[in-house]
């Protein structure tokens, strides 16, 4: 999808001034919900608190800031999360939350209409509640988290389903989508499972092969609507996952660190959630000198795709969503490759017809592979000798 | 009219990004970009001021007639109205 002329303008705009046009504010890790796949450590080790929280606010209003995230853990745990957002609203933020509803009451429902918030995403992952409540570990949180969205649905406000695929409710998505339709609500999947912040990577084993994936690879419909409010959102997050293309974010791999960027509950800021790499913290250094003057902002922004040392010579570009942050978490560098988007690549190339497509990452590994064999005879080989 | 003071729709999010005032509407995610004069008219409308005043700050601003001021003041805040943008 092309953003529409105004949204390109936007992008455009930010990207040339290094607005941080987006911002993803998680404000506590703490949680209602232990999903199995969830990379958080939700112990609170010193969260931000209330007026750190507001000073920072008003820094990114004064940076240029326009579209702000609420996220988590779970938002509503903060007891000053109201106030947070009405303060939020008087510096005329455009809000969207992300949230498993859990704590979401008809009451608040109205307040968050009242207070413009413009957009919620709830965290689904089934239509089977034994599925969604399996993976989540609260029981009855399925039936909870739906009544709220029908009290949000209610107040006229604009929800997303955000269902997180694995193995556990890879089977159930049709379902899903047909529950999404009976609520009027547009759903999103998200096939990405990231190692624990802490580099553990067991619950990697949760996600599905590329193979397990190739209905969901063929057929778009499972994959979610695009909906009018995604248009407001084509600046936050990827250029690439967002679907929406930009002219502005030509040549470079995302909008983390350009336009975009995100902040931890204790005042750490990256580039992107997905981009774990610390370039400062808020409770010592300003947002201001942070966004301009880090040497990790200014890596992330040197990154050119044509200079990526593997992916720029690579036949699957056009299939392949590579996520800078993901290739450093998963490979180790921010400009490589990594298994995962080589295989996604694969299997939407296959899907699309083309004859035993291979990525350079895989081509390159597999024409190793070979040298070490070979080598390996000739030193048995020489050792026959 | 001219001695009104121009109130936004409160419920609505917006940043003077570059230059150029960006608004975007909660309700239908729609994003309006305003042009320079309207984003001269919508930062003073946000400190308070009223029709004349605006239309006297355009004057000296953007160095035009005070007719024209006027009209142009007035001419912007009906589109604002009429996209919703004004909370009167
Ligand atoms: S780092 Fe990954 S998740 Fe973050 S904006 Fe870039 S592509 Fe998207
Ligand atoms: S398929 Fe692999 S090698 Fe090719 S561009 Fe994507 S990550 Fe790079």
């Amino acid at each position: 999808m092309n953003a529409t002329p105004v949204m390109d303008r936007l992008v455009g705009r930010s990207m040339k001034g290094s607005v941080p046009l987006g911002v993803h504010f998680d404000v506590t890790y703490r949680c209602n919900e232990r999903c199995v796949h969830c990379y958080l450590d939700h112990e609170d080790y010193g969260e931000l608190e209330t007026p750190e929280v507001k000073n920072i606010l008003t820094q990114l209003a004064a940076a240029g800031t326009l579209m702000l995230t609420f996220s988590g853990g779970e938002i509503f745990l903060r007891k000053d999360f109201f106030e947070l957002l009405e303060f939020a609203r008087s510096l005329h933020f455009d809000i969207t939350l992300k949230s498993n509803a859990l704590m979401i009451t008809a009451e608040r429902a109205v307040r968050l209409r009242e207070l413009g918030v413009r957009q919620i995403q709830i965290s689904i992952y089934s239509a089977e509640p034994e599925v969604h409540d399996a993976i989540t570990k609260v029981r009855g949180s399925f039936a909870r988290s739906l009544q709220a969205i029908r009290f949000l649905k209610t107040q006229g406000l604009h929800v997303k389903i955000a269902c997180p695929l694995m193995k556990q409710n890879l089977s159930g998505l049709r379902r899903l989508r047909i529950l999404a339709d009976e609520l009027s609500v547009p759903y999103v999947i998200d096939m990405t499972v990231t190692p624990k912040l802490d580099g553990d990577t067991s619950i990697l084993a949760m996600r599905n092969s590329a193979d397990e994936l190739v209905d969901v690879i063929q057929d778009a419909s499972l994959r979610g609507q695009a909906t009018p409010d995604d248009a407001a959102e084509s600046v936050v997050g990827s250029a690439v996952s967002s679907g929406i293309e930009s002219d502005a974010y030509d040549g470079i791999p995302c909008s983390a660190g350009h336009n975009t960027c995100y902040i931890s509950p204790y005042g750490e800021v990256y580039p992107c959630v997905q981009m774990p790499i610390p370039a400062g913290n808020l409770r010592r250094e300003s947002f201001e000198q942070i966004w301009h003057r880090s040497p990790q902002f200014a890596r992330v922004r040197a990154i050119r795709e044509d200079q990526l040392p593997v992916c720029a010579a690579c036949n699957l570009r056009k299939y392949c969503e590579r996520c800078p942050g993901l290739a450093h978490m998963e490979g180790g560098d921010l400009t490589g490759a990594y298994d995962r988007a080589c295989e996604l690549a694969e299997m939407k190339a296959r899907v699309a017809g083309v004859a035993n497509p291979l990525s350079a990452w895989h081509a390159q590994s597999r024409g190793k592979a070979l040298a070490v064999r070979a080598s390996g005879r000739l030193v048995q080989i020489s050792q026959h000798l | 009219m001219n001695r009104e003071t121009v109130v936004l729709n409160p419920r609505l999010a917006w940043r003077e990004i570059q230059g150029r005032v960006v608004v975007i509407s909660p309700e239908d995610s729609v994003v309006h970009e305003l042009n320079e004069t309207a984003s001269f008219i919508w930062k003073h409308a946000e400190r308070g001021r009223n029709v004349s005043e605006i239309a006297d700050l355009l004057t000296t601003e953007f160095r035009v007639d005070a007719a024209q001021a006027q009209a142009d003041t007035e001419g912007l805040l009906a589109v604002f109205s009429q996209k919703g943008l004004l909370a009167n």
